[in-house]
């Protein structure tokens, strides 16, 4: 704590506020667009902040991330179609109050449970980071190789309807990572063309990989209509509508405490948060009937929980590598490419980027509730962007992003080479977060098995060194019961849809 | 699931190609890690092809279809635009892309007004990157005709 407070003066200079607000407008305007991906939106930045210091790049991916999560409530209230996974809880009851002509106060309840949820999360994120990568510190090569592993599994049963298509993905990501020359022994491997004599690189493989199949979704979806509500702007309801909100204190609470334990636990995601909260605060609600026909409590719920797992879905980002959902996956590609490793160095070496990137979260937090509230009056001219404006921007920055990194063409060829895979994996039902998530973290479980497999051979043998003691067994076992639950989830789904048919 | 059985079939066919591809590999140690990796996508194809045939999930409806010319022009448009890229340089290279999808893609409700928008909103877009890339970060963009 005394060291968020030392550095909390830095996330307040003028670079770095200007940077700050300037992100969360863009992530909410980008959050509320139906079409664009939050993870899709930070992919896309993650080149740019190349360019930028390394704090005032992180300032950014962080007030986007922030930010899109809280915009894509927008999107579900207005035209009930949520902006990220995080917000299906939200339209719930947030459409409801959109078609009751009650939408401008939806959006209201929206961005301030958000804040209270939000920083709640961001005060548990700052309590429980660094101890957690204190013991960190005691995690050698077998520990390292088994946490790639425990956040591929992870990823995997996170983001495909199916575990194993889920895992192929991440085995094809760290085949992918493989590409170039060996680390160890300096040959060439996999280098079927002279494109891919340098690796694949980061940044490459995230734009590629979320946003080309967005880009020939957009195409895909071109001519079909949407259908928005009359949305006419209340006028003089935000100081009740805050009186309201903040005496929602059951449904805050819910949504806080839920949206932060789950956040903690790596692959549960904002969605998972949003369901269990709003369902948690319907059972304890005096009035549960009303929920599901537009009562606010069910919008302050869902949106104080996906927010309030934010900032905890860091922690095991920051301190292990392992992502809590796919756009954390992206942000820990942007934590890469400016040479910031996960782990307690991040605390220590670099802690005044750290600090200073944890800061810059609570105050993006405070500048999305204001601005959220600002733009919500216009969040209309944001659902009328045509696709066919989105489809042509999206590639220009598509490309230049990847260009941008190393002036190079060939990580364009990459870039699109992986995006048009992606899509044509996307049609088969595999997700392109577990892929990512093998590439950026291949090299890490690579390094470790072969450092592990050095020692191991000198020593206890490979099958001790890496199956045994009490760390190894811990992550071993997460990494089974990350699959088993995946499994079970899949059977109980089988079963259902099969008594559905009969 | 026809669909899975076909992805698991190729699957296996590539995951073969790569397992004796380790072999052409200089050094052979290079190859471990890659192979453990090869393997595992080999169970797991092989795992995802018994699924298909035992564990038949009810097909999804068909929903609407493919619009594949539609995906082709865009693709082809991509294409021509990197090409032309480094010729052309960054900010023609990306207005006229601009113009020409939005055109191409939207030619349905094409009209004169429709036509004039498109050119202004590509013509904003365009100087937005540029004070976005040349006077906000200052970095490098493929020089061309005329920046």
């Amino acid at each position: 704590m005394a060291e968020f407070l030392h550095y909390f003066p830095q996330a307040l200079s003028f670079t770095n506020l200007l940077t700050l607000i300037l992100g969360v407008i863009g992530g909410l305007v980008l959050g509320a667009t139906p079409g664009l991906s939050p993870t899709m939106a930070v992919a896309l930045l993650v080149p740019f902040t190349f360019h930028m210091d390394p704090a005032t790049g992180l300032i950014l991916l962080g007030a986007v991330y922030t930010a899109t999560v809280a915009g894509g409530a927008i999107s579900a209230i207005l035209i009930n179609i949520p902006g990220a996974p995080a917000n299906i809880a939200t339209l719930l009851d947030g459409h409801p109050m959109a078609l009751q002509g009650r939408a401008q106060k939806a959006l209201y309840v929206c961005f301030i449970s958000s804040l209270v949820g939000g920083l709640i999360g961001m005060v548990i994120m700052i309590l429980f980071t660094p101890p957690l990568a204190r013991i960190a510190l005691k995690f050698g090569p077998p520990e390292m190789f088994w946490i790639a592993i425990f956040g591929i599994s992870v990823m995997a049963g996170l983001s495909s309807g199916s575990i194993l298509k889920g895992l192929l993905g991440g085995m094809f990501g760290l085949l992918i990572s493989t590409i170039g020359y060996s680390p160890l022994l300096g040959t060439p491997r996999f280098v079927y063309h002279d494109v891919l004599t340098g690796g694949v690189a980061i940044v490459p493989a995230l734009i590629g990989l979320f946003a080309i199949p967005q880009v020939f979704a957009l195409v895909e979806s071109l001519g079909s209509k949407l259908e928005r509500p009359d949305f006419k702007p209340e006028k003089g309801i935000l100081f009740k509508t805050i009186a309201e909100n903040l005496k929602m204190v059951k449904s805050l609470s819910i949504g806080s405490i839920v949206g932060s334990i789950i956040g903690i636990i790596p692959g549960a995601g904002g969605q998972v948060a949003g369901l269990i909260a709003y369902d948690q605060a319907k059972k304890f609600s005096k009035n549960p009937e009303s929920f599901g026909t537009g009562n606010p409590e069910g919008v302050a719920a869902a949106e104080s929980a996906n927010n309030a797992m934010v900032g905890p879905s860091l922690i095991p980002l920051l301190t292990l590598s392992i992502p809590g959902s796919p756009t954390a996956a992206v942000l820990l590609g942007g934590l890469l490419i400016h040479g910031l490793f996960p782990g307690p160095d991040l605390f220590i070496s670099h802690a005044s980027i750290t600090y200073t990137f944890i800061a810059s979260l609570v105050l993006a937090q405070i500048a999305m509730c204001i601005f959220g509230i600002i733009l919500s009056r216009y969040s209309y001219m944001v659902m009328s962007v045509p696709n066919l404006f989105m489809i042509a921007a999206v590639t220009i920055l598509a490309v230049y992003g990847t260009y941008s990194v190393q002036n190079s063409f060939d990580d364009v060829i990459v870039m699109f080479t992986l995006g048009t895979l992606m899509y044509i994996g996307r049609k088969f039902g595999f997700s392109p977060a577990p892929v990512v998530l093998g590439i950026i973290l291949g090299p890490i479980a690579e390094d470790n098995f072969l450092k592990g497999k050095l020692i191991a051979d000198t020593d206890v043998g490979l099958f001790s060194y890496f199956f045994t003691g009490s760390m190894n067994m811990v992550i071993i076992l997460l990494c089974v019961a990350s699959i088993g639950y995946s499994v079970y989830g899949e059977i109980r789904a089988y079963r259902k849809a099969k008594e559905a048919l009969v | 699931m026809k669909k899975d059985l076909i992805v698991s079939l190729v699957l296996l066919a590539g995951v073969i190609s790569l397992y004796l591809s380790l072999g052409y590999m200089d050094d052979p140690r290079a190859a471990n890690f890659p192979r453990v990796i090869i393997i595992i996508m080999g169970i797991l194809s092989a795992l995802l092809l018994l699924q298909s045939v035992y564990l038949k999930k009810p097909e999804s409806a068909g929903g609407e279809r493919f619009p594949f010319g539609r995906f082709l022009i865009c693709f082809f448009m991509i294409i021509v635009y990197f090409i032309f890229m480094e010729a052309l340089g960054f900010y023609l290279s990306a207005f006229l892309f601009f113009i020409v999808v939005t055109f191409t893609l939207g030619k349905s409700d094409l009209t004169a007004r429709t036509a004039v928008m498109r050119v202004i909103i590509g013509g904003v877009f365009t100087g937005i990157l540029f004070l976005l890339f040349n006077v906000l970060l200052a970095v490098q963009t493929p020089k061309g005709l005329l920046l």
